[in-house]
């Protein structure tokens, strides 16, 4: 049993991992930001968490600390120049940033290793802190959700002109959103980081990107449940097919086409919806 | 006594003259009229009013507040709600969330204390859908507090609507076009509705298209016509009017 638990533990290591993206990518698409950037944050957080233990040698919590500020910070100057953007826009600028962050990370060698990637991270980082982390940002989400926040956010991203006659600031909350995506997003960047042993700069480019959009794609977007869902399918699911392992971005596209076309809420969403139009009618039903 | 002031209003597109001199009073309590025929810049001074569109010239005062060049969401809380001339709801949500999301302007608790679920923010949260519950209750529609907003009939969404604005607590409302779309007995609920506003103490400016239904509920009504006002005074004065029947039929 211990062993057959030992060998799975990678996978739920990157689940946790990848938990934490796919709710940095969450909140942003909550507040009615189309912003792609999740996978930029991610990696400046790793670099800047990995930057701090290799080459300044300082304590762990001291390099996820400065990986999430760094992270969050690169976000807030991020919804400087997207507050004025809307939709795919936002969605081509974000992608941009992804690349402008790959290249630097890829050309500052003296600072990074550049592409060689940044070698002999001390592995600090066990499931427990991952744990840890991602209970602490399914709880952060799932208050946002239950609060005014999450009702704002709800109103900002299905129609902006009632939400400001309602006298919400769009700028404010989508900042604030922004600023919440690029903290998570360098939080785990940080733990991958210090879980992984080393960084390599393509590892937060283009196809990090479609991964964790996949899962809030799969899972659904509207409740803090559809992260966790739609990164636990996606993570077991090439397992399960190991055959196919090997073309999980092939599983993956046709996964997100079947989805979007008979369940454009996501799984999480849906199945929530079904639930609720049930309830509903046994109650009419009973009445 | 507090009152929604428009003076000298002004909104140039480039040449073309949207509004042109507006002077529009809103008193507390009272149902104030605004008509005009297609075209004749009602939605640019709601738009305007609202802050959707920034204002050229003159100016918006809520009692001593100048709103005129205020910020969309600031507006709100200044003490102005309005409805859409086309019902907006948020229609993924459910019906008494979209009451909750009008409470917005009323809610106090931190920022931090909204992220980390602290318990301020819960009773507050709970607080809101009590009063959102009282709200559905006062408007009859308790049962449909769970049902998604967008699946009602389209006298039940204005109801949704009008509880929204209600919900922001507002000293004025502002109501674009209410009952458009609407059949005679369901015009005359909420003219109730809108009596009850007055009824209140708020101030309610009544932008509407139907000229009867205006003469019917208005203390004073004000028309315009190519951006500038042509009549104002009582409904009857402003009915017999010569140049009010010149811009609505013709001359």
């Amino acid at each position: 049993m211990s062993q057959f638990i030992a060998g799975y533990l990678p996978l739920f290591d990157l689940y946790l991992l990848h938990l934490g993206l796919a709710f940095s990518q969450y909140i942003v698409l909550r507040a009615g930001v189309f912003s792609l950037a999740t996978a930029a944050f991610a990696g400046i957080g790793a670099y800047t968490a990995g930057i701090f233990a290799v080459n300044l040698g300082l304590h762990p919590v001291l390099g996820l600390a400065a990986g999430t500020l760094t992270g969050m910070g690169a976000a807030l100057f991020l919804s400087i120049p997207l507050a004025r953007l809307r939709g795919v826009y936002q969605a081509i600028a974000t992608v941009a940033f992804i690349q402008i962050v790959v290249s630097l990370n890829i050309y500052s060698e003296s600072l990074t290793g550049g592409a060689m990637g940044l070698n002999a991270i001390p592995k600090t980082v066990g499931t427990g802190v991952l744990l840890i982390a991602a209970v602490a940002a399914t709880y952060l989400v799932w208050s946002i959700e239950k609060g005014r926040l999450g009702r704002a956010f709800d109103a900002i991203r299905q129609d902006e002109a009632v939400a400001a006659s309602l006298g919400i600031s769009i700028t404010w909350h989508q900042a604030l959103a922004f600023a919440i995506s690029g903290a998570l997003a360098g939080l785990f960047g940080g733990l991958e980081a210090y879980h992984s042993y080393a960084l390599d700069p393509n590892q937060f480019g283009f196809h990090l990107l479609i991964t964790v959009l996949s899962y809030v794609i799969l899972g659904g977007r509207n409740s803090v449940a559809g992260p966790l869902i739609g990164t636990a399918i996606l993570i077991i699911l090439p397992e399960l097919a190991r055959p196919l392992a090997e073309n999980r971005l092939i599983i993956y596209g046709i996964m997100l086409i079947v989805v979007i076309n008979y369940l454009p809420k996501g799984i999480a969403d849906t199945a929530i919806d079904t639930i609720r139009a049930r309830r509903l009618k046994r109650r009419e039903a009973a009445a | 006594m507090t009152m929604l002031r428009l003076s000298k209003l002004s909104k140039y597109f480039g040449g073309v003259v949207a509004s042109q001199d507006v002077d529009i009073d809103v008193p507390a309590g009272q149902i104030t009229g605004l008509i005009g025929p297609n075209g004749a810049g009602k939605t640019t001074i709601v738009n305007m009013i609202t802050g959707m569109l920034p204002v050229t010239d003159g100016t918006i005062h809520i009692g001593d507040t100048d709103i005129t060049h205020a910020p969309a969401h600031t507006i709100s809380r200044a003490g102005l709600a309005r409805t859409f001339q086309n019902i907006r709801l948020l229609s993924e949500a459910s019906v008494i969330d979209n009451v909750m999301i009008g409470f917005h302007r009323h809610e106090t608790s931190s920022t931090i204390a909204a992220l980390l679920g602290l318990p301020s923010a819960a009773r507050e949260t709970m607080d809101i859908q009590q009063r959102a519950m009282a709200l559905l209750q006062r408007f009859d529609m308790a049962d449909l507090a769970e049902y998604p907003a967008g699946g009602l009939s389209y006298g039940h969404q204005r109801k949704v609507e009008m509880m929204r604005a209600l919900a922001s607590e507002p000293d004025f409302i502002l109501l674009d076009e209410p009952i458009a779309g609407m059949n005679d007995v369901e015009s005359e609920g909420l003219a109730e509705i809108f009596r009850g506003f007055a009824a209140d103490g708020k101030g309610v400016l009544l932008i509407e298209h139907n000229v009867r239904f205006v003469a019917k509920l208005c203390s004073k009504v004000y028309v315009l016509d190519g951006g500038r006002l042509i009549s104002e005074g009582t409904p009857d004065h402003v009915l017999n009017d010569q140049a009010v029947i010149t811009a609505y039929l013709g001359g």
